[in-house]
């Protein structure tokens, strides 16, 4: 209950963000309540429907709990100015089984009857954002399906020891792929989520694998001295771009999995990392310290000439990208210790429309959902964590309490 | 027997990846599976623990060679300064020091390794780390000493010898460690 308290009080301090204009028209949005006909009330899915809801960008929910027969398709005249009325029923007697209907608030119609089971109960999250993506298909509104997906991400346990594990977007699921050791940089190697990804120090030298999490199969996939990351996957899995350094030099490389073949696409003495596909895959932008400090920069693979991206901040040193979208963490103060205030900022392959999407705390590791429509980043605000959201298309954004254990590296 | 198992667990699997769409069962009958996700295997699927705990252990440095030291095997840590991977002339007399025991080391592989304090993200930090290495390691290497079993490694900001929130904690882990590799 603490934790959907700090949610909410999370949303709250987040939504005075002053960048983060509504810019979607609310009437635009479906209001919709949410009805609880469950024989036994749970606050965790109300809280996990309703950030379903809101993060959608296509709904303007409730907030306040109902409660109903499910069975019944009378709504209560308080609800009748809503558009929709959600009744869901939740039973984790053995595994987890959720019952939805979709109903027209003004006359009780359904829409959508829909029910799922799973034999677990830890991972009932993902039993409520499948209900909540399949109501907005139903609906005809753009797909969400990024809610279904799994968060993959390390962490520090201890000093040359950190864990990797798998979440749901809300992080109320987690579970440990990969415990102890040191092993970091998850990245996802598929767009059906089967495998990652990741470099593990358990030898002398860092080495990059592959592993299946649902068989636990693993494939070593390559090794190089200094330090070994797989920034980014191409779009059919072929290809990888490597940060490594083979002669001690970290440089920008392109894996061709099926020649093993790699390329180097970066040549600098200094600090070349973060390397993303842009465009059809043939561009890459990356980080790099060619100018005397982190910033942003693009290449093509295949040619020397580099150009620079971002001509703002005195420290960009995280980056992704999507088609042409660009998101980048700036360093806005100059403290050298201490809390230094870290924001995203959006912006093109040219360098054009660039605004900021946050404007207070620490944010970082900035990733696009698969389909560029939201943002996922982690933020710090005085001793607190949280795993934050916004959606590029409404502006709706979400923040999430994280543990006290600090992100060594995310991916979804 | 087994063959039973089998059996019984790959039925009760294709109840879980069978849809079903707009059927409504009661929610306490005892059909769990029966009426599913079709789409969204990733929610039925177990998925895998992997345990590594028995990584990671090495011994790390006794810290009885100066006020800091964190490397081992006769080896000084060099410290440098934020965000920077160049040696001070305060450390040379380390670096020269460490060039004799790697010269001593006779057949022996040695690591040196590259820490990062906590301000910095993901893969920069590490390659801050990796520039700091290499710098040693380049440093070693001027005074004449045959580097060919040197290995360098960045652990970014993965290896914290403290973990206080004061300048002289962030200095400490500011640092390349050197060792004998094990």
């Amino acid at each position: 209950m603490k934790y959907f308290l700090l949610l909410l009080v999370s949303i709250n301090l987040f939504a005075v963000d002053a960048t983060l204009t509504i810019e979607k028209d609310v009437e635009q949005r479906s209001r919709i309540a949410l009805v609880d006909g469950s024989a036994v009330s749970n606050d965790k899915i109300f809280n996990i429907l309703l950030s379903d809801l809101k993060i959608s960008g296509h709904f303007l929910p409730d907030s306040t709990v109902h409660k109903g027969a499910i069975s019944s398709n009378f709504i209560v005249p308080a609800l009748k100015n809503q558009e929709y009325v959600l009744k869901y029923a939740l039973s984790q007697k053995s595994g987890t089984k959720l019952l939805i209907r979709l109903l027209k608030a003004s006359d009780g119609t359904q829409i959508l009857k829909k029910s799922y089971a799973i034999p677990t109960t830890s991972k009932m999250p993902f039993l409520a954002h499948k209900a909540i993506s399949d109501i907005n298909n139903v609906l005809k509104y753009p797909d969400i399906s990024w809610i279904n997906r799994y968060v993959v991400f390390s962490r520090y346990t201890t000093p040359r020891h950190s864990e990797i594990l798998l979440a749901d977007y809300t992080f109320n699921y987690q579970k440990v792929i990969i415990r102890g050791g040191l092993n970091l940089f998850p990245k996802w190697a598929d767009k059906n989520q089967k495998s990652f990804y990741y470099t593990s120090y358990g030898k002398l030298i860092p080495t990059l694998y592959k592993i299946n999490i649902y068989t636990g199969a693993k494939e070593k996939i390559t090794t190089s001295e200094g330090m070994l990351v797989c920034s980014d996957v191409n779009k059919n899995g072929s290809k990888l771009l490597l940060t490594m350094a083979p002669e001690g030099q970290a440089d920008i490389y392109e894996l061709d999995l099926a020649t093993k073949i790699k390329t180097r696409v970066t040549k600098f003495s200094g600090i070349d990392v973060n390397g993303k596909y842009v465009d059809d895959e043939s561009r890459i932008v990356f980080v790099s310290n060619r100018l005397g400090y982190a910033n942003i920069f693009k290449k093509s693979i295949h040619s020397a000439a580099v150009s620079q991206v971002v001509y703002h901040g005195r420290n960009n040193n995280a980056c992704d990208a999507h088609g042409n979208q660009i998101v980048y963490s700036s360093r806005e103060s100059k403290n050298t210790f201490g809390n230094n205030t870290f924001n995203l900022y959006l912006t093109s392959l040219n360098g054009s429309g660039t605004r900021p999407l946050t404007t207070t705390g620490t944010n970082q590791f900035p990733r696009f959902s698969p389909d560029g429509s939201v943002i996922l980043f982690i933020k710090h605000r005085g001793n607190s964590s949280s795993i934050g959201y916004i959606n590029l298309g409404s502006h709706q954004s979400l923040l999430f309490p994280l543990g006290g254990r600090k992100v060594q590296s995310i991916d979804w | 027997m087994i063959k039973t198992i089998l059996i019984t667990t790959a039925t009760f699997s294709l109840f879980f990846l069978t849809g079903c769409g707009q059927t409504a069962p009661g929610l306490d009958g005892n059909n769990v599976g029966k009426n599913n996700i079709s789409d969204a295997t990733q929610i039925a699927g177990e998925t895998v623990t992997i345990d590594e705990n028995q990584y990671g252990n090495e011994t790390i440095g006794s810290g009885t060679a100066g006020k800091y030291n964190s490397s081992s095997d006769g080896f000084r840590s060099i410290y440098f300064e934020f965000g920077d991977y160049s040696i001070s002339s305060a450390m040379e007399n380390y670096v020269a020091s460490n060039a004799n025991v790697v010269n001593s080391a006779g057949a022996s592989q040695i690591k040196i390794e590259g820490n990062c304090d906590e301000f910095g993200t993901d893969e920069y930090n590490y390659a801050l780390g990796l520039k700091r290495a290499k710098a040693v390691k380049d440093a070693i290497a001027a005074q004449g000493v045959d580097t060919s079993k040197v290995v360098i490694v960045s652990f970014g900001e993965s290896n914290p010898v403290c973990s206080n929130p004061t300048d002289e904690c962030y200095a400490q882990n500011r640092r390349v460690d050197l060792r004998l590799a094990k």
